[in-house]
């Protein structure tokens, strides 16, 4: 009896419950700025069709029509696929010729301030319209388009019900534009949603660490330490949607497959941008204060813009593979021996450098990957709401 | 006929793409054409690239030699050969503490032709250790520059074992306008590039400390790239193109002297 009292005591002195792992208040601010998530739902003021119902809907018809390709071949869809976190989880894809650019996922694709790898935009409208009008993607020929549109008397209907206008009433570049904007309505609502890391943030903000395993494994905590301190993904990778939403050369190669040169990244998207006669600082943004155009005017071109791509949001990262611009990297663990093993004479950099070689060891990649797993949240996207155009059928 | 036809298209076509790139001469003093690049940019096409340009010279420095003789054998007329002191990537910061480095440069300088030694990098008082001294008197015996990528410290300390080196400084070493300024003043053999620098310029106006500077020490300031990566030798286009741009913002006797005069004028002084 006095053996088992004594047991009993021994135990109640070395027994502690096991509530995870403990964060410094430097760890702790770190992890408050990863979040809310979901964010509130913003107006696009450069679009003016932006939030509302009936544009999200023709959008979404529009997302998924063919006709908006030469000879009906691809719509948006094709590529990024609704099942496949709207991407199409191919390194390069092929449409009329073969891509260099790996299809980028949708997810939480409103509100950034640039588009496309190189940033060749600076709204989601404007960057709609490029593919549109890629010989290499859909090929589009606005004249044939604006003739089959006005055709299609249930879409004339839908279009006039959500512009005020007729298609007829369009310049062609003005149809072009209005496209762009109806399908940014519904891009707008393509949203990941409330992941695991998240539950486990909103549970250590309100500084109760009891239970938090069961939202984030001992692992994933582990990777999300290396994330925020050690490897300095964060650096990068910030914010709620983790992305600073520009641009880096993390040293991942950019020769184009078949000689073709280089894929001139941030540099040549910059060059573009300028040129666009569709970027904010143009007569297209709806916003007559025109604040939404300030970094497109102060923008700069830099030696480092050569090569350098756009910083992907993590969010459900583990179903966008593969990796990169072009697609060279095929899974998270892949990813994740990269930066283990950066080539640093790749990049060039004088003073602080944010990237080195991370040396991660087996246990250490294993719980980066558990973390970046754990940022996957359910997906969601507007869905089929025809009866707003029910006078059109 | 045929033949004759032929090569007076060839000759419009050359004519046509050397005049496109003509109305600023430009020598790029900051070229690397190391091992990772030479099966992706063969040296035809890499020469292709710095024509191209429309560059008069290029200087280039190569991880290894290898790839400096590869262009220079094709290029004589363009190419000014520099000595890099590392065999291959990987030796930024390890080559100063490897004595095997100096029987590899003696051999070299005693069989080809260089103009100068580096790019190579040194910081603070690392300057002072026997590789580098021994770097410096190959320099001193031969006659050539030392391409140094490093902080004005190091600058110092390579003046302290040579006052009559020459010094090209990599990237200006990074340092703001006034150290630059105080530095030139301070030593006559020094000569400053701009590679990988963006401050001194923005959509083709020349920055008001920039300005002063290149006013104050026109003969001292150089252009360059600095292919860094294999990616980067696309760049030397881009970068021309970029640089004939902001020059145009200068006095031109300024502009002719930093975009080809004074790195024709070292290249001369080391080659002849």
């Amino acid at each position: 009896m006095k053996l088992t009292a004594y047991f009993c005591l021994v135990f109640l002195l070395l027994w502690q419950p096991v509530y995870g792992l403990e964060y410094s208040d430097q760890e702790l601010t770190m992890i408050r700025s990863l979040g809310p998530w979901p964010t509130e739902s913003v107006k696009d003021p450069s679009n003016r069709f932006s939030q509302q119902e009936g544009a999200i809907e023709l959008g979404r018809q529009l997302f998924f029509d063919r006709r908006l390709s030469k000879d009906n071949r691809f719509s948006c869809a094709d590529c990024h696929q609704p099942n496949q976190a709207f991407q199409d989880s191919l390194p390069l894809n092929k449409g009329f010729d073969p891509l260099h650019r790996h299809t980028s996922s949708l997810l939480d694709v409103g509100h950034r301030p640039w588009y496309g790898w190189g940033g060749e935009h600076d709204s989601l409208w404007s960057q709609s319209i490029r593919p549109m009008l890629a010989s290499a993607e859909m090929h589009t020929n606005i004249t044939i388009l604006k003739n089959t549109l006005k055709q299609d008397n249930q879409f004339q209907c839908a279009f006039q019900q959500v512009t005020d206008r007729t298609i007829g009433s369009f310049s062609e570049d003005e149809l072009l534009i209005t496209l762009g904007k109806l399908l940014a309505s519904y891009q707008e609502t393509i949203k990941s949603g409330s992941s695991s890391f998240d539950l486990f943030r909103s549970q250590r903000i309100k500084q109760s660490s009891r239970n938090d395993e069961q939202y984030l494994s001992i692992d994933a905590q582990k990777g999300l330490k290396l994330f925020i301190g050690e490897a300095r993904c964060v650096l990068c990778h910030s914010g709620p949607n983790f992305t600073n939403g520009e641009f880096g050369d993390i040293g991942v190669p950019f020769f184009i497959q078949n000689g073709q040169g280089v894929d001139k990244g941030r540099y040549k998207g910059i060059q573009a941008l300028r040129k666009d006669p569709y970027n904010l600082l143009g007569k297209y943004n709806d916003d007559p204060s025109k604040n939404n155009a300030v970094r497109t005017k102060h923008l700069q071109l830099l030696h480092r813009n050569w090569g350098e791509f756009k910083v992907p949001s993590l969010r459900n990262v583990s179903q966008t593979a593969p990796y990169m611009h072009n697609g060279s990297v095929r899974t998270l663990v892949d990813v994740i021996d990269f930066y283990s093993n950066l080539d640093e004479e790749r990049l060039h950099a004088d003073g602080e450098k944010i990237l080195r070689p991370l040396h991660l060891n087996e246990e250490q990649s294993r719980s980066m990957v558990a973390f970046l797993t754990s940022l996957a949240g359910p997906i969601s996207a507007a869905t089929e709401n025809t009866q707003l155009f029910s006078r059109c059928q | 006929m045929k033949r004759v036809i032929g090569s007076l298209l060839s000759s419009v076509l050359v004519f046509s793409v050397s005049t496109a790139h003509s109305e600023t001469q430009l020598i790029d003093t900051h070229i690397h054409y190391s091992h990772d690049a030479w099966n992706v940019t063969p040296p035809k096409k890499a020469i292709e690239i710095l024509r191209t340009a429309g560059l008069q010279k290029a200087f280039v420095s190569s991880s290894s030699d290898e790839g400096t003789q590869l262009l220079y054998a094709k290029a004589p007329d363009l190419i000014v050969p520099v000595l890099r002191p590392y065999r291959k990537r990987g030796e930024i910061s390890t080559w100063l503490h490897d004595e095997s480095v100096i029987p590899m440069l003696e051999n070299l300088l005693a069989k080809n032709t260089y103009a100068g030694i580096g790019e190579f990098h040194v910081y603070g008082d690392n300057a002072n250790l026997p590789v580098i001294r021994r770097v410096v008197e190959l320099a001193a015996q031969y006659q050539i520059f030392l391409h140094l990528h490093g902080d004005s410290d190091a600058v110092e300390y390579v003046f302290d074992q040579d006052p009559s080196a020459k010094i090209l400084w990599a990237h200006s070493g990074f340092d703001d306008t006034y150290t630059i300024a105080r530095m030139l003043e301070k030593h006559p053999n020094l000569s400053a590039d701009l590679a990988f620098r963006n401050e001194h310029a923005s959509n083709g106006k020349v920055d008001a400390d920039w300005r002063e500077l290149f006013l104050a020490y026109p003969d001292r300031i150089m252009v360059g790239t600095d292919t860094f990566s294999p990616e980067r030798w696309y760049y030397i286009i881009d970068h021309a193109d970029w640089s004939r741009e902001w020059l145009t913002d200068l006095p031109t006797d300024v502009a002719e002297k930093i975009a080809y005069k004074n790195a024709l004028a070292l290249s001369n002084w080391a080659l002849k």
